[in-house]
């Protein structure tokens, strides 16, 4: 097994302490970190998100494996930085005010960020005018926002209504998700698309950038 | 039209009858009544929260206005977990939340309060006084018969755990230390129990306890039946030694992979989530006919009355259906669960949503459940009870 499928591996087996250990040994032996992302890290997470989906792995494994990718980014994100490897794009999470459930968005943010994206989590309890403050800070190609509770989730048409009237709405993609939430739910509250969990959140999140990308520069 | 049989039974009656598993006149309705009564009289849960005799007025006259069929205090407040250590966020209209875990390490546990009082610790009291105000109350409007049920609340130890170490870090545990996880449960345990018990002495007539953390699309099955559900049996089992309680039990979320083992934990009545209704009346009534359970009534489960979604892996909505769906939806989700549940004979139907009745739920969806009880639930023949 190369290093790499060594690095894939131990992710998807949740062993954190090796996985940093093969990433190290990767970057010592003169890999390129972009390609530690792009060969390991990424295929590892989107055989979770597979494995989640397929009823292999649940959220405690979802969550171990998650945090095995984030230490071996911890090695990796200094060398991509420095490189100047460009993010494939950035993303604001966050759960809205009134709800302090915030495992979702933290799972999402771990996947994303192994999917190569640029991650804000803002956590739980996050006000609208947090929401916007971050989208304009970062610049973000997206906003994902999150809710568990059928008395919290309205607060995503809250926020979204509010970038509206900043007249943010339009720069940004808004993805919405959490248990209770439904298609009907986001098509209601104005969203650009929903995800009923992480692996799917990071299928929603590649689209949506597409479509921004497309967006910001339109064929001449 | 249809003639209407319902005028001499009282709610207690009929929901304590079906809770046993017998007939009255009809199906019974329990919505787990917390927005309906709020947003009827336009109150938010922390005014209530503040005046507990609020609540119990809310309670009262939303029970009055949309003539269901029991009554609930505060509910899934904790107030044990409160006592314990964990602090809570108060939202404005809302139930509280859990803000900071009381337990991060293992080190965590020996400053936690285990022994509780709940007669005089913490705000587990206040809950205590709501019980018994809405008895008073309801024995009042009764003129001296308690003629509503009033249903009170309890945790179960994987959800008091994660509860007390944060969602995610619970999540964990179960995967690196179940040595650990069960030491927490084990200490989780007499916790709610000794505040169950003090509900009951208090004046409720029932009780429900949910797990929200251990369904299929969160933890594994093996972890499910390794860990925590021997912990929901006896936590079940010793509310009915302690108290006689009858009791339900709500696995919250998807739980469909594990039906076969929730119904083995020996609750009266399963509160079903968003699940597919006749794929979990098959699997109560096979533990119950193999004496592996002793079910006895299903409560819910509108929005998930779909016949398809027997894989297992569908996703049904939440109880976002009574806000969503119009009456004519509702009426037909009714029709499908009554007859789901009441074909075989052996199961009685509490009709209601397939989790809390969320904020916002037209009022006209309420009545529409109320009705469809009274025109499809009716039994034909004597009342048993």
């Amino acid at each position: 097994m190369g290093i790499l499928d060594e690095i894939k591996e131990s992710i998807i087996a949740m062993k954190k302490t090796e996985a940093i250990e093969f990433t190290q040994k990767a970057i010592d032996e003169g890999l390129a970190a972009e390609e530690v992302l792009n060969k390991a890290l990424i295929p590892a997470m989107s055989t979770v998100g597979d494995q989640y989906e397929e009823g292999i792995k649940f959220i405690p494994e979802m969550l171990m494996s998650a945090k095995a990718m984030m230490g071996t980014l911890e090695i990796l994100r200094p060398i991509l930085t420095k490189s100047g490897q460009k993010s494939k794009g950035k993303i604001v999470l966050g759960t809205v005010e009134g709800d302090v459930h915030d495992i979702g968005v933290k799972l999402v943010g771990m996947m994303l960020e192994g999917a190569g994206l640029d991650v804000v989590v803002l956590g739980a309890d996050t006000s609208k005018e947090e929401f916007l403050e971050a989208v304009q800070e970062h610049n973000a190609s997206i906003l994902g926002l999150s809710a568990l509770l059928t008395t919290t989730m309205a607060g995503m048409k809250e926020v979204i209504d509010f970038l509206k009237e900043k007249g943010v709405r339009d720069k940004v993609k808004i993805m919405v998700g959490g248990a209770t939430l439904n298609q009907r739910f986001a098509d209601e509250y104005g969203a650009d698309g929903f995800a009923p969990d992480a692996a799917q959140a990071c299928v929603l999140a590649k689209r949506l950038l597409d479509e921004q990308s497309k967006q910001r520069s339109p064929a001449l | 039209m249809y003639e209407s049989k319902t005028t001499e039974v009282t709610p207690m009656e009929r929901m304590m009858a079906a809770l046993n598993g017998q007939k009255t006149d009809r199906t019974p309705v329990h919505v787990y009544p917390r927005w309906a009564p709020l947003e009827y009289l336009g109150l938010t849960f922390k005014e209530t929260w503040d005046d507990p005799d609020l609540w119990v007025k809310a309670q009262i006259l939303g029970q009055e206005r949309y003539q269901y069929d029991c009554v609930i205090d505060y509910d899934m407040m904790g107030p044990v977990e409160e006592f314990i250590g964990t602090k809570l966020k108060y939202p404005v209209n809302n139930v509280p939340m859990v803000k900071d875990p009381v337990i991060k390490t293992k080190e965590d546990m020996k400053k936690a309060n285990w022994k509780l009082d709940p007669r005089k610790d913490g705000n587990m009291p206040k809950v205590l006084y709501v019980i018994r105000r809405l008895k008073e109350e309801l024995i009042k409007r009764g003129h001296g018969k308690q003629q509503v049920p009033i249903m009170t609340w309890g945790s179960c130890p994987a959800r008091t755990c994660a509860c007390l170490t944060g969602f995610d870090r619970w999540f964990e545990i179960i995967i690196e230390d179940p040595d650990w996880a069960q030491e927490l449960m084990e200490l989780a345990l007499p916790t709610w129990l000794e505040m169950v018990k003090a509900e009951i002495e208090a004046g409720a007539d029932t009780v429900w306890v949910n797990d929200p953390v251990s369904a299929a699309d969160t933890i594994s099955r093996a972890d499910y039946e390794n860990l925590c559900q021997p912990m929901e049996r006896r936590f079940i089992e010793a509310i009915r030694r302690e108290t006689g309680a009858n009791i339900t039990m709500h696995p919250c979320g998807n739980w469909h992979d594990r039906m076969d083992l929730v119904a083995q934990n020996q609750a009266d009545c399963y509160f079903l989530g968003p699940m597919d209704i006749r794929l979990c009346v098959d699997k109560i009534t096979e533990q119950n006919k193999a004496g592996n359970a002793c079910c006895k009534a299903i409560n819910g489960n509108i929005g998930a009355a779909t016949p398809s979604t027997t894989d297992g892996k569908t996703v049904l909505p939440y109880a976002s259906t009574m806000n969503q769906s119009t009456a004519d939806e509702i009426e037909g989700e009714c029709k499908e669960v009554i007859k789901a549940v009441e074909e075989e004979g052996d199961l009685r139907c509490v009709l209601g949503p397939n989790c809390w009745a969320p904020a916002k739920v037209p009022p006209i969806n309420y009545d529409t459940v109320v009705y469809a009880a009274r025109k499809y639930g009716q039994y034909d023949g004597k009342p048993q009870a």
